[in-house]
């Protein structure tokens, strides 16, 4: 196949368009899927107790 | 601390400084008469040196208890204090080299004092120095922590570190020798880009079996940010240092890329080098220290992996702003520009759920200047992330483009938003490594961030100015159709504003200098305070880490 | 077959999935997602450019750097110049008025690397070459300021006492062939000699040089000193052959401004 200039850079332009848009759906629904939402917030809350916190 | 390492390891440490110190001395005998062979030199030096120290301690006691309940905080102690070491350095080259541009003849009368060859210092001093000895043991520190593990080894760990210092040593020296790439921010030449290639290679196996001992179901997002920083800094560093020496005798090599390819490649590295080196890896310290400091969990966890995703996708794209209106096809620079715009969403959903995670301690922030050193960081993040889509955009890259603009906006970043962050985490973290009540002075921590913030805004402010004047004056045009202002005429115009850029980072520079002094004072003087919890423990979730064979 | 080559590693996968696997899945996961996430954006932007025909324009004069040209380039590195001067005039009417001709693609085909530059705290210096005389740039790289009182560039006087080291050149040269300049068996191999040609004028090598590179070559005493070949000789060289690698802007921009 005769990989030319054109042909590169229109599969570069459309097939960035829809790996952007699958890549945003995927992401979304994995940051937003329920189930995980209760291992989310554990995980926000595990940093805080495992020293006995800052020092003054 | 070559107590904590058996006699196996130490051993191991001695065959593989042994092992380099030989290849230093390989490279030496055959570099010479090449400034090669004075890496080379270096090399066996640094290596040969380490290798005596580890022998000389080969048969103190070993370890007798359990390591395992334990972390294993030397190597971050030690990358905190070399980290400090080179800020001082580099910051202090950053002031000379500033200086010369006001008072050129602020110099030497030798090659290596002229403002090429000591330029690089600066730049690759702060960022892989003081910014990757950071990055590196502050990544020991939270990959531990958060995995509720001790790192999975002794030696490598030493390794990545020590590995990585070489790597610095013979950047900074080789410049002043004039061995460059002159590919910015991957200035060292193939035999420095191979090495770092080993060191990288075992800080990702490093990390990787660190988290796989993990005592906890879930990886903590500021991981994720520590995992971005070290793959694609990999990737970026092997893609474009690709060279061909000229001979295997001397440094100099030739660039595989030229012209358009070559400045394409360069700016994808350039930029992404600012994503992933200067952005991914300190938010990993932002999305770690800042909730830990404030001892509230961050806003929106949700929000930090979304923004986590749009970062590491939208970031790689953007580098062909750099080069606006230049011969690279017009394509490829809308879609920087499109992407660096996009850009602003995710990096301001990172600043904005830091300060939303502040949002009800404000009364901390006031009070505790190592919280505030944090918060004015996610704010410098937040603006010189808007100020990088703002100057992505095509027509203002026509003036901003070539000038201090573009300067200011670094330094907004590199000062306002990495060094702030770094020094809030450092504040943060002696006390908690080296089990001290507190830091030997908080007035000295109050007088590095004015002091740093001072001389931060000074220095943006400056640059700013000199910046949209020069790009001003360079298109003003008279009346009659000609050119209204000489390059002469605005390089006189810049000079006040060189001499408060100078003003600027001599006043960062004295911060940096206080805020080391305040570390070691902190390490020499101040009462030993064991914490109730720091060692690894099962998950508070009281899930196990590694469920049931299936 | 396939088992057959991995049977002696299997102990190693065995002990992977048994003791790890579990844990490895998320951080692999994660190691994946972001290479795939990242990996996409610079591939689309830089595999294009490397079709090389339509990124770059044809320039049929375009000439290579001659020895000294090429070695007066690697003490431009060496010295750091282009962190204050670019090599890229962009297409704003302003840059064009100013310096010259917009750059084209062509014009840094055979510089490897490219030294577009990103600051210009000095003047762009693509289209510098025979703007001033050797006598100006010699003087002005021995003291900037006495000729331009409010430079603030360095001064390299040094560079008019340092002998140029012409050994390494053919080495160099054939690296470069390497990364896909077209030099010939025959250009490198003379390298060094060719080098000391070019600032030597009607010298046998002088001829040579010519022969080689084309009669355009500049071929004078650089630096003005005829005892010795110095790294001012190279850089001086180069400095006037910046912009004069190929006609194509000015025939092209000229033709498009009638």
């Amino acid at each position: 196949m005769d990989l030319s200039y054109e042909t590169l850079s229109t599969i570069a332009k459309s097939f960035g368009l829809f790996y952007l848009i699958a890549l945003s759906i995927g992401i979304t629904v994995y940051a937003f899927w329920p189930s995980l939402g209760n291992r989310f917030d554990k995980a926000a809350q595990s940093v805080l107790d495992d020293e006995e916190g800052p020092c003054r | 601390m070559m107590e904590r390492l058996t006699i196996a390891e130490r051993q191991q440490a001695m065959l593989l400084s042994g092992g380099l110190a030989l290849v230093g001395l390989a490279l030496a005998i055959v570099g010479r008469g090449d400034a090669m062979g004075v890496h080379g030199w270096i090399t066996m030096i640094f290596a040969g040196g380490l290798f005596f120290v580890v022998g000389n301690a080969l048969y103190a006691p070993a370890p007798t208890d359990d390591r395992a309940t334990s972390y294993y905080d030397d190597p971050t102690k030690v990358g905190i204090l070399i980290s400090l070491f080179w800020a001082v350095i580099a910051m202090g080259m950053g002031v000379w080299v500033a200086a010369q541009l006001a008072w050129p003849d602020l110099r030497f009368d030798a090659p290596w004092s002229s403002f090429g060859r000591i330029r690089p210092v600066h730049t690759s001093g702060v960022i892989f120095g003081f910014g990757g000895n950071a990055l590196i043991a502050t990544s020991y520190h939270v990959m531990q922590r958060t995995s509720r593990a001790r790192l999975a080894g002794h030696v490598s760990p030493w390794f990545v570190l020590l590995g990585f210092n070489l790597f610095c040593i013979i950047a900074a020296s080789g410049y002043l020798m004039g061995i460059t790439q002159s590919k910015e921010y991957a200035e060292p030449e193939w035999y420095a880009d191979i090495w770092l290639v080993v060191v990288w290679v075992v800080y990702f196996v490093l990390y990787m079996r660190t988290l796989a001992r993990r005592n906890e179901p879930h990886i903590y997002v500021a991981n994720w940010y520590y995992m971005a920083f070290i793959l694609v800094v990999a990737v970026l560093h092997i893609v474009n240092n690709l060279a061909v020496p000229a001979s295997f005798s001397a440094a100099k090599s030739y660039s595989a890329f030229s012209g358009v390819q070559d400045a394409m490649t360069q700016w994808w590295y350039g930029h992404n080098a600012v994503a992933f080196f200067l952005t991914a890896g300190f938010l990993g310290m932002l999305y770690y220290f800042l909730p830990k400091r404030a001892e509230r969990p961050i806003y929106s966890y949700r929000l930090s992996i979304l923004s986590f995703w749009g970062i590491v996708f939208f970031y790689i794209w953007a580098g062909s702003h750099h080069l606006h209106y230049t011969a690279v096809p017009q394509w490829v620079q809308t879609l920087g520009m499109t992407f660096s715009v996009m850009l602003l969403v995710p990096s301001w959903a990172s600043a904005g759920n830091a300060l939303m995670t502040l949002n009800g301690a404000w009364g901390k922030v006031r009070d505790d200047a190592t919280l505030r050193f944090m918060m004015v960081a996610a704010v410098f993040y937040g603006l010189s992330t808007f100020e990088g889509s703002f100057m992505a955009i095509r027509a203002v890259n026509s003036l901003s483009h070539y000038t201090d603009w573009t300067v200011g906006h670094v330094h907004a970043g590199a000062m306002g938003w990495v060094a702030l962050i770094t020094f809030g985490s450092i504040y943060a973290l002696v006390p908690i490594l080296w089990r001290r009540e507190s830091m030997y002075s908080w007035k000295l921590v109050e007088w590095h961030f004015w002091l740093a913030l001072g001389g931060t805004v000074i220095y943006v402010f400056a640059m700013w100015n000199s910046g949209i004047i020069q790009g001003l004056m360079w298109r003003t045009y008279t009346e009659s159709g000609t050119l209204a202002y000489s390059f002469t005429d605005s390089l006189v115009a810049m000079h006040p504003y060189y001499v408060a850029r100078t003003i600027g980072g001599a006043f960062f520079l004295t911060g940096a200098i206080i805020g080391a002094f305040n570390v070691i004072m902190t390490i020499r003087k101040v009462h030993e305070q064991t914490p109730e919890l720091d060692y690894p423990t099962k998950s508070e979730a009281g899930e196990p880490a590694v469920p049931a064979a299936e | 077959m396939l088992r057959k080559i991995l049977k002696p590693f299997s102990k190693f996968f065995e002990f992977h999935a048994r003791s790890h696997y579990r844990a490895e899945r998320h951080s692999m996961a994660l190691t994946i997602g972001i290479i795939a996430a990242s990996a996409v954006g610079g591939f689309v932007e830089i595999a294009p450019l490397f079709s090389i025909d339509e990124t770059v324009e044809a320039a049929p004069d375009m000439r290579v750097y001659t020895p000294l040209e090429q070695a007066g380039r690697d003490i431009y590195i060496r010295e750091g110049c282009y962190a204050c001067h670019s090599q890229m005039i962009r297409s704003l009417r302003d840059e064009v008025d100013r310096y010259g001709p917009y750059s084209l693609a062509v014009e840094s085909q055979y510089d490897h690397p490219m030294l577009w530059g990103s600051k210009r705290t000095g003047p762009d210096l693509a289209r510098v070459g025979e703007k001033f005389s050797d006598e100006w740039q010699v003087q002005h790289l021995v003291d900037p300021r006495s000729l331009v009182p409010e430079s603030v560039m360095p001064q390299y006087a040094f560079l008019l006492d340092t002998p140029l080291e012409t050994a390494s050149l053919p080495g160099r040269l054939a690296a470069l062939r390497t990364v896909g300049v077209p030099y010939s068996d025959e250009q490198i191999e003379n390298a060094a000699e060719d080098a000391r040609g070019q600032a030597y004028p009607d010298s046998d090598q002088a001829y040579a040089v010519e022969e080689r590179y084309g009669e355009a070559t500049n071929i004078r005493f650089f630096d003005g000193r005829r005892d010795r070949l110095t790294e001012m000789d190279a850089l001086v060289a180069y400095l006037q052959i910046m912009g004069g690698l190929t006609d194509l802007p000015q025939e092209t921009q000229f033709a498009e401004g009638e």
